[in-house]
């Protein structure tokens, strides 16, 4: 106990100067409940679904929290980062009151170790789900390289780093204030029981149940703690060989997303999009507007595999199907991009027939555009005007230049980021059988579910959730 | 719908009010008795002869729209816009149907589009299924506000039954999307549209970004006075309008009383009245008054030789207006009477840019001018469009 013990009235506003809380955006302020956009709704509807609008959103969100509460592991941390740790007045740390093992028990139960456990384990967790020491190591690389005296020389450059560092620094600033709030709030108890002061007592228990509860909350939040995780993003679907059966899966899978995005209260819009012959989507993009899109749906990125009965073939054999997908962050205007050069760019307007101008009055403005140096690509045939078009065809472009400049830069920096994994269509993720029996299973998790038609109507979050959660707590055991 | 007291103390059926203008229907005779009114120039209101497709649906009567008298207090400009029928896009969605009415019309529409199959195409390169399906698409998004609140039911700006006319026209007689719904989008514009008025094309939206490209270079440009020579929609006129900066002006002429009436209503929709000036007339002839003053001259006149226009696919040969279309014998009288007019009535530095149609036009207007018309135009080039036809001319005048 410290020796400077002051009577409560004058301690509590010391307390609360020396500690200030910590600055506000921790990892992501939560999902904003964007608007239900018009048009994506009105296609929805037009689309084959007919005109029942499902708006079920069924829970694959608490199934997943649920599964990985009891799936859980509390490795703790190194000894050398302990050290650095805030600690309470007798020397507790987070990482002190993790091993010592406290049970946790329901929220309405228990004394105050029992929330103290709850929300040590959430810190930690957290930390982990930040990829804490790699964020230390690259905060620490990013301060040297700012700390130069020649920086801003290459101000480009210059700002990307002091962005990077800034980002870093404030998601390591908001943990350790839940570090430091959770010690004073021990600190406090303390102090009351000491004192016999019960109103102080049942205060402070009131805190550290509160701090329970939203520390909870950025478990979750910290999953997307990714630099290209809050932009919006495109959803690119493929159909793999096998011909209309393959197209067909790729259109259901693209309903899939545009599903999902929908019941986000993501905007939904069609970019480009090239049917089969007879039926389905050789390929799609669309672009998915809102906070988070691409954190989420990069976990969708990879082969998914199809076993039905074909409704295509009238031997009514069972079929097995792929489709890829990629996803593209768009990134927003704080971002570097790829500078592309207009003089390295080809616009061509396409399926522009005969001698156009006034002979001709079509609505079909569609433009591609090419990327000479790179030979990247890309097409917009979706808006009404051709000006919306290449404006869209550009915005495609650029995101899909800034991805590769991205893998370039990763590979530069041998800096492993977790959107990048898998940049390309990846390898086959997930299974979809509807035949024989009916079940969608993940490979990368074994995340599994047995009503394949929730899934194909949107229900995703329990395996891109699952997902995210294993790929990060694999990253920090591995480091 | 209602009676309204007008003016004069007449009453005329009102079919659609906005803030500031009264859609009505009148009587020939009545329609007669107002046009002498504004011939005396004491009414604020203009009057547009409605097209011949409204003739037909209603042949007694014809379509003005008054200029609400103004409150004494607002200023007002006096270029007010009549336009006849309202985009279905601006039309109040007072009408509804349930989900499986709708449902039944997309359907039946969405046949009718497939049947069609590629005969279009084989016949004179009209539209294909697809592209019909994309269309159809468009004019649901028009027509249909989406209300979730309204469960079961969709509020439309037109009722069933007028869908179900719209989408056999475009199947039947050939009748332009654009003039289904009324507008055409066209850049980053919502131009409205109707018969009697050229549908603006996607090339013609390039000569939009060679201004920008000369108005970025020189600033003065942006401040100067341009014109904008058979004006259409009044789509090169809105568009290149709203990039001048505050002492910047257009002149929008057009010899069509459609035209003009569809281009002042584009104008003022985008609120460019005080900078857009729209006149009709014969190419240079509203233009007396600003002799040596334009820094800036645009035109897509009509450049089409007179008897390819009959070969060309219905939507434009049908339903187009030919005064949009026809450049004479080969297509350039327009052409070149523009490149003349052009030397005389623009300042010195002036840029200009023309459509043509991409053949032998534009390399004949470059002979034109740099060997007839030797030392009046400078930096002459042709411009391709993104189909890669060797779309424009441009330069400036010495
Ligand atoms: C091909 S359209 C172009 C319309 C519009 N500028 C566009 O690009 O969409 C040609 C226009 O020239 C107008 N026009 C034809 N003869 C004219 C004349 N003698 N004087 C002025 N305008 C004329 C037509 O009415 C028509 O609106």
């Amino acid at each position: 106990m410290r020796s400077f013990l002051l009577k409560r009235s004058s301690l509590r506003p010391l307390l609360i100067s020396q500690n200030p809380k910590p600055p506000n955006p921790v990892f992501h302020t939560s999902q904003s409940n964007s608007t239900y956009i018009y048009g994506s709704t009105i296609r929805d509807w037009m689309s084959s679904n007919g005109y029942s609008q499902i708006n079920k959103y069924s829970n694959g969100y608490d199934r997943f929290v649920a599964n990985s509460i009891s799936t859980r592991c509390f490795s703790s941390q190194g000894a050398a980062v302990d050290e650095q740790q805030p600690k309470s007045s007798d020397g507790l740390t987070v990482d002190r009151i993790v091993s010592s093992g406290w049970a946790i028990l329901e929220e309405g139960e228990g004394d105050w170790k029992s929330h103290a456990a709850a929300i040590a384990q959430s810190i930690q967790l957290i930390k982990r789900r930040l990829q804490w020491r790699k964020l230390m190591v690259r905060l620490e690389m990013l301060s040297v390289e700012l700390n130069k005296p020649n920086i801003w020389d290459d101000p480009v450059h210059a700002g990307n780093i002091s962005r990077e560092h800034g980002s870093l620094l404030g998601k390591m600033k908001g943990v350790n204030g839940f570090e430091r709030e959770l010690l004073e709030h021990i600190d406090m108890l303390k102090l009351a029981k000491e004192e016999n002061d019960a109103e102080l007592e049942l205060e402070s228990m009131k805190a550290l149940l509160n701090m329970r509860r939203s520390v909870k909350e950025k478990e979750l939040e910290a999953l997307l703690a990714g630099e290209q995780d809050p932009c919006s993003c495109f959803i690119e679907v493929q159909a793999g060989a096998g011909g209309t059966e393959s197209m067909d899966w790729a259109s259901m899978i693209m309903n899939m997303y545009k599903m999902w995005a929908n019941n986000r209260g993501y905007k939904v819009t069609v970019v480009d999009e090239m049917a089969g012959e007879i039926a389905g989507i050789k390929r799609a993009t669309i672009k998915v507007d809102g906070e988070y899109a691409f954190g989420y749906a990069k976990a969708e990125v990879g082969v998914h595999r199809l076993v039905r009965i074909s409704p295509f073939d009238s031997g009514k054999r069972r079929h097995t199907s792929f489709a890829a997908v990629a996803v593209i962050p768009i990134l927003g205007g704080s971002s570097s991009h790829f500078q592309i050069n207009e003089s390295d760019l080809r616009i061509e307007r396409f399926r522009a027939g005969g001698a156009g101008g006034q002979h001709v009055n079509t609505t079909e403005s569609a433009v591609r555009i090419i990327h000479i140096p790179t030979g990247v690509t890309a097409t917009c045939q979706n808006e009404r005007s051709q000006h919306q078009n290449k404006a869209m065809a550009m915005a495609v472009l650029q995101s899909r230049l800034d991805q590769l400049e991205m893998a370039r830069q990763a590979q530069l920096n041998a800096q492993h980021t977790q959107s990048l994994t898998d940049i390309s269509w990846g390898n086959q993720i997930r299974t979809y059988v509807l035949h024989p029996y009916r079940m969608v299973k993940d490979l990368r998790t074994n995340y599994e579910v047995s009503d394949p038609d929730s899934v194909l109507e949107g229900d995703i979050d329990g395996f891109i959730l699952s997902f995210l959660s294993a790929s990060l707590d694999k990253d920090e055991d591995n480091s | 719908m209602g009676e309204t007291e007008s003016d004069t103390g007449k009453t005329d059926k009102t079919i659609f009010n906005t803030e500031e203008t009264r859609f009505v229907v009148i009587s020939w005779e009545r329609w007669v008795e107002i046009a002498s009114e504004v011939g005396q120039g004491n009414k604020m209101v203009r009057i547009c002869f409605s097209s011949s497709i409204r003739q037909t649906l209603y042949p007694s009567a014809r379509f003005v729209k008054y200029l609400q008298k103004p409150l004494p207090t607002k200023s007002s400009s006096s270029s007010s816009s009549s336009f006849s029928t309202t985009p279905l896009f601006l039309r109040p969605p007072i009408h509804s149907a349930s989900f499986p009415d709708l449902k039944n019309w997309q359907d039946w529409a969405k046949h009718l589009a497939l049947s069609v199959g590629p005969k279009f195409v084989e016949a004179d390169n009209g539209p294909d299924a697809d592209l019909l399906c994309r269309e159809l698409k468009w004019l649901l998004q028009d027509a249909v506000v989406d209300d979730e609140n309204d469960a079961g039911f969709v509020k439309l700006r037109a009722d069933l039954e007028e869908m179900y006319a719209l989408w056999t026209q475009r199947i039947e007689e050939r009748r332009p999307f654009q003039y289904l719904v009324g507008c055409e989008h066209w850049r980053d514009l919502v131009l409205c549209v109707q018969e009697g008025v050229l549908i603006p094309r996607p090339e013609t939206e390039h000569i939009v970004d060679m201004v920008e490209e000369v108005i970025c270079e020189d600033e003065g440009m942006r401040e100067g006075l341009w014109v904008d020579l058979g004006t259409g929609s009044g789509a090169l006129a809105v568009g290149i309008g709203r990039m001048l900066g505050d002492g910047g002006r257009l002149i929008a002429t057009d010899l069509s009383p459609v035209a003009g009436s569809v281009t002042a209503f584009n104008v003022r929709r985008y609120g460019l009245q005080d900078k857009v000036d729209v006149r009709l007339g014969s190419w240079f002839e509203p233009l007396q008054d600003v002799n040596g003053k334009p820094v800036g001259l645009v035109s897509n006149p009509p450049y089409i030789p007179g008897d390819h226009i009959f070969g060309l696919q219905a939507e434009v040969a049908r339903h187009e207006p030919r005064i949009a279309l026809d450049g004479g014998e080969n297509g350039m009288d327009a052409l070149l009477h523009l490149c003349e007019g052009a030397a005389t009535l623009m300042k010195p530095g002036g840029f200009f840019a023309l459509e043509t149609n991409g053949e032998k036009q534009p390399e004949f207007l470059v002979d034109f001018m740099t060997s007839k018309m030797k030392g009046r135009f400078r930096d002459v080039r042709v411009v391709s469009d993104f189909a890669g036809v060797q779309r424009f001319v441009s330069g400036f005048c010495c």
